[in-house]
């Protein structure tokens, strides 16, 4: 450090350290510039920096589109030095938010260090912004140019797109490391913000009643639920994904653990298998007309009352009984159903961990079958309805649920295995008390894979007569009626994030406290 | 007790056997250390204990709690390992449960009522010298060390007679295993189990066992005997060179300090005068001395060049003391210590600091000079 420099020396040096800073950040995007940048900081060279950023846009504004400065009319300096402000106060009011949020996140940095590193990614990103920005918008940027990414505002586009992109990972960047905070904290930091200013955005759209897109489709969303529409089709899409998820986790996490054991030998326990595999079998036999039509026609009438019986009310439950009801009005397809996974099970045990590699590509495949094509297949079996659909999303559902039980339970360190077994655990102790705990957390992300997944085919089940939220999508292409489409899909997307997060909270409750995280 | 009756196995595939024909004893109360190059079969052997690897032919007998001697193959290996103790090198503490439920581990399979499970846990923790609050704590919020404390009180946890150890410290960096060792050492003092013990370190070998028991390639038995003895008389080539050039040097692991030291050291107290100190060194041609205070504990030493033509007490010239060494050392650990320093001797105190001895380079010398070895490594 030189002990005397000249007040211009000084200055000089500032703005070298800040124009370095500024293209380090632009030239190696990597959280080590970040880190690097840390011992740099300081209040007057965000200041000027930002400054500086101030008077590049309002230059540009007024060489590209002088109309958009306004209060200040006819007084240039007035104008620059307003959009100065508006930068500088936007910015400063932007960093004490997300400091806000950050230290309730538990976030450790300074003030100045998240003020200094962000303004290190601001500035120069800011610089290209607005020129691409006023420059598309005197070239007549418009919404609907997306379309057309060969055009040249369509390449604007996409640039905007891309450094956007690039932004929000620097402005990432720089809060993870000002904060030393794991990525998905500083994630859910910027995530909050984003949020707060989009729901900002449409209420205030909203209140003051603007004619756009989205206020129609808030006007259509309200329409429908006051009339009960929307919250029927979203309990049938619930429902429908609940309980088709919750059969597949009985079903896949026992298929997971069978291909993790070894391979056993048939004896005489295995008999037991042959409880279900007669009732099945009787099941099948009986609705089928193989003991009479009386029989048949008996357990017809009987199913077909119990059918009945569940349809009325339930409120809140109906649309479960309803899918209830419909797999139960189908006891041959039961039958034959419940014959085939007694046999796949019973085959698994037999073969273990020898089955593994041709169970998890079978699963695979099945996941490659478009839900479409599975839905019509299954329609000469089952119908159409809610037996169709469970039976189609439970197959979906088995690849994530088997194969994370699968992992789940193979990683479990050896170690920990050996020192079960050499303290003299049975082979279902160590199972149910070491191996399966272990195996929580990567079952439970499974678990939510396919429940999200399940969420989004759930809605094409409509296509085969299920009151899910497909409807507003289908009837939306039917009537090309875009708001209904897009309303139906909102809700999808909305129903996948909340089911998702409360999955999240649910698995954190699952995980054994000595492997949470602190 | 344990006892090997011609033990073999040969694993499905392979057409020469992992351990052959193995025999040998280990009394009750006694560590035995199994010790050799990889593929010796040393784990296999330990493992064939508590049947976690089923032997091939041949026998293992150990003494049960009712001190009956019962072939391990007779027993149901579930309830074997209940009533053996294994600890492991990676130690394998169950992440997911607290300290407590780790130690309970057996107990609870044993059907232990959950007063007795608590009570002994304490007690197990009090013997590995560790907080009572640890028992509420998880494994991750433990120190490698510490976790290793705890996998050995979870294998005494139902007190069984026999323990099998694989490589229990190896993973643990080298001042810390010196200190485990030590403290492990101490334990069996008091609880006098009948240990198997496999370790790749001969040098730990010596420093653990009352026994060892060497291994060849091909699980062949080299030579049974305690630690002088295989140091002393390598019963061939292979052994020989196992144990290293070495040996005499190794030997020194198997004497403590206090069968060598002076026992009656020439000491100052505080209250002498310096002119007394001159005398004392100039009659016994001393450099410099130890001073003690009343209770025989070790303040610091003096020298004679320090003293000369002084006067007053000697309580106001002494130098802090730079290194002690305590009674239950072994040698070889000492000398290491004095060569590091360069000091040609030592003061040895108890754990009170009290000055018990006086130990030199001179005594170590001799040491090695009677012991029979030097003159072989010699010849």
């Amino acid at each position: 450090m030189q002990v005397e420099s000249t007040p211009t020396q000084a200055n000089r040096g500032l703005w070298r350290e800040m124009v370095s800073g500024w293209l380090s950040v632009l030239t190696r995007p990597n959280q080590e510039t970040f880190y690097n940048q840390k011992r740099n900081v300081g209040y007057l060279k965000t200041i000027l920096g930002l400054g500086f950023l101030g008077l590049v846009v309002g230059l540009v504004a007024l060489i590209i589109k002088p109309s958009i400065l306004t209060i200040g009319k006819r007084n240039i300096f007035l104008d620059l030095a307003l959009v100065i402000l508006y930068v500088e106060a936007g910015f400063l009011i932007i960093n004490l938010l997300i400091f806000l949020i950050a230290k309730a996140f538990r976030g450790e940095g300074k003030f100045i260090e998240q003020y200094y590193l962000l303004s290190l990614v601001s500035v120069p990103l800011g610089i290209i912004f607005s020129v691409l920005i006023f420059g598309g918008d005197k070239l007549g940027l418009t919404f609907s140019a997306i379309l057309n990414p060969l055009s040249l505002i369509g390449v604007i586009i996409i640039l905007v797109i891309i450094s956007a992109l690039y932004g929000f990972l620097m402005v990432l960047f720089a809060v993870q490391t000002s904060h030393n905070m794991k990525a998905n904290k500083a994630l859910s930091t910027l995530g909050l913000i984003l949020a707060g200013w989009g729901v900002y955005a449409v209420v205030s759209m909203i209140v003051a009643q603007e004619d756009n897109s989205i206020t129609e489709l808030w006007d259509f969303i309200a329409r429908q639920w006051a009339r009960g529409f929307l919250q029927h089709d979203l309990l049938g899409h619930f429902w429908l994904v609940f309980f088709s998820v919750a059969v597949a986790v009985l079903i896949g996490v026992v298929i997971g653990i069978l291909i993790t054991l070894p391979p056993t030998r048939p004896s005489t326990t295995h008999l037991f298998f042959f409880i279900p595999l007669a009732i099945f079998s009787f099941l099948w036999a009986a609705s089928s007309g193989i003991f009479g039509e009386a029989t048949a026609a008996g357990i017809d009438s009987t199913v077909r009352s119990w059918d009945v019986a569940l349809r009325g009310g339930g409120g809140f439950f109906e649309s479960l009984l309803i899918i209830i009801g419909a797999i139960l009005r189908k006891p041959a397809a039961i039958g034959m159903i419940g014959i085939g996974v007694t046999l796949i099970l019973y085959l698994l045990l037999l073969a273990g961990e020898r089955a593994s590699d041709l169970t998890l590509y079978i699963a695979g495949i099945i996941l490659t079958i478009p839900s479409i094509a599975l839905f019509g297949v299954l329609i000469k079996p089952l119908g159409i309805g809610a037996f169709n659909a469970a039976f189609a999303l439970i197959l979906y559902a088995q690849l994530p649920i088997l194969r994370n039980t699968y992992i789940g339970i193979r990683e479990v360190q050896p170690e920990i295995v050996e020192a079960g077994r050499g303290m003299g655990m049975t082979d279902l102790q160590l199972l149910l008390q070491v191996k399966l705990p272990l195996a929580v957390p990567v079952i439970m992300t499974g678990v939510r894979v396919s429940i999200v997944m399940l969420v989004g085919i759930a809605a094409i089940a409509a296509y085969i007569g299920n009151d899910t939220l497909g409807e507003y999508i289908f009837s939306g292409i039917q009537r090309a009626q875009d708001v209904r489409s897009i309303a139906g899909a909102v809700v999808v997307a909305i129903l996948a994030l909340l089911v998702d997060f409360l999955l999240g909270w649910i698995q954190n409750r699952l995980t054994p406290v000595g492997l949470r995280e602190g | 007790m344990i006892k090997f009756e011609n033990v073999s196995k040969v694993y499905s595939g392979s057409s020469s056997p992992a351990v052959n024909s193995l025999s040998f004893t280990v009394p009750t109360g006694d560590i035995c250390t199994l010790v050799g190059p990889s593929g010796c079969g040393k784990t296999t052997s330990l493992k064939m204990v508590n049947r976690l690897i089923e032997p091939s032919s041949g026998a293992i007998f150990v003494l049960d709690e009712r001190k009956e001697l019962v072939n391990v193959l007779d027993v149901n290996p579930i309830q074997l390992r209940r009533k053996i103790g294994y600890v492991i090198q990676q130690i394998g503490l169950f992440p997911h449960r607290t300290i407590y439920e780790n130690i309970a581990t057996v107990p609870k399979l044993l059907k232990w009522e959950d007063k007795r499970t608590r009570k002994r846990a304490e007690e197990l923790l009090e013997m590995t010298s560790m907080p009572l609050e640890f028992l509420d704590r998880y494994p991750h919020e433990l120190s490698g060390g510490q976790r290793q404390r705890i996998g050995v009180a979870r294998a005494m946890a139902v007190d069984p007679p026999v323990m099998l150890m694989d490589e229990p410290f190896g993973a643990i960096d080298p001042i810390n295993r010196n200190l485990l060792q030590n403290e492990f050492l101490r334990l069996q003092q008091e609880i006098k189990k009948t240990i198997l013990f496999v370790t790749h370190d001969i040098d730990e070998a010596i420093k653990m066992s009352d026994k060892i028991c060497i291994l060849n390639v091909g699980g062949i038995l080299e030579q049974f005997d305690n630690p002088a003895n295989i140091l002393a008389h390598p019963k061939n080539e292979f052994v020989e060179n196992f144990v290293g050039a070495d040996r005499a040097l190794k030997q020194l692991n198997l004497v403590r300090v206090e069968e060598v030291m002076d026992p009656d050291p020439p000491l100052l107290t505080t209250k002498q005068s310096a002119e007394e100190a001159l005398e004392i060194m100039r009659k016994q041609d001393l450099r410099s001395i130890y001073v003690v205070d009343e209770e025989r504990k070790l303040r610091g030493y003096v020298t004679r060049r320090l003293l000369s033509d002084k006067s007053g007490l000697v309580d106001e010239f002494i130098q802090p003391y730079q290194i002690v060494i305590q009674l239950s050392t072994t040698l070889r650990d000492a000398f290491s210590e004095m060569l590091v320093l360069d000091y040609s001797h030592v003061c040895v105190v108890d754990s009170q600091l009290r000055v018990c001895g006086l130990l030199t380079t001179e005594m170590i010398q001799k040491t090695i000079s009677d012991s029979k070895i030097s003159g072989d490594e010699e010849g």
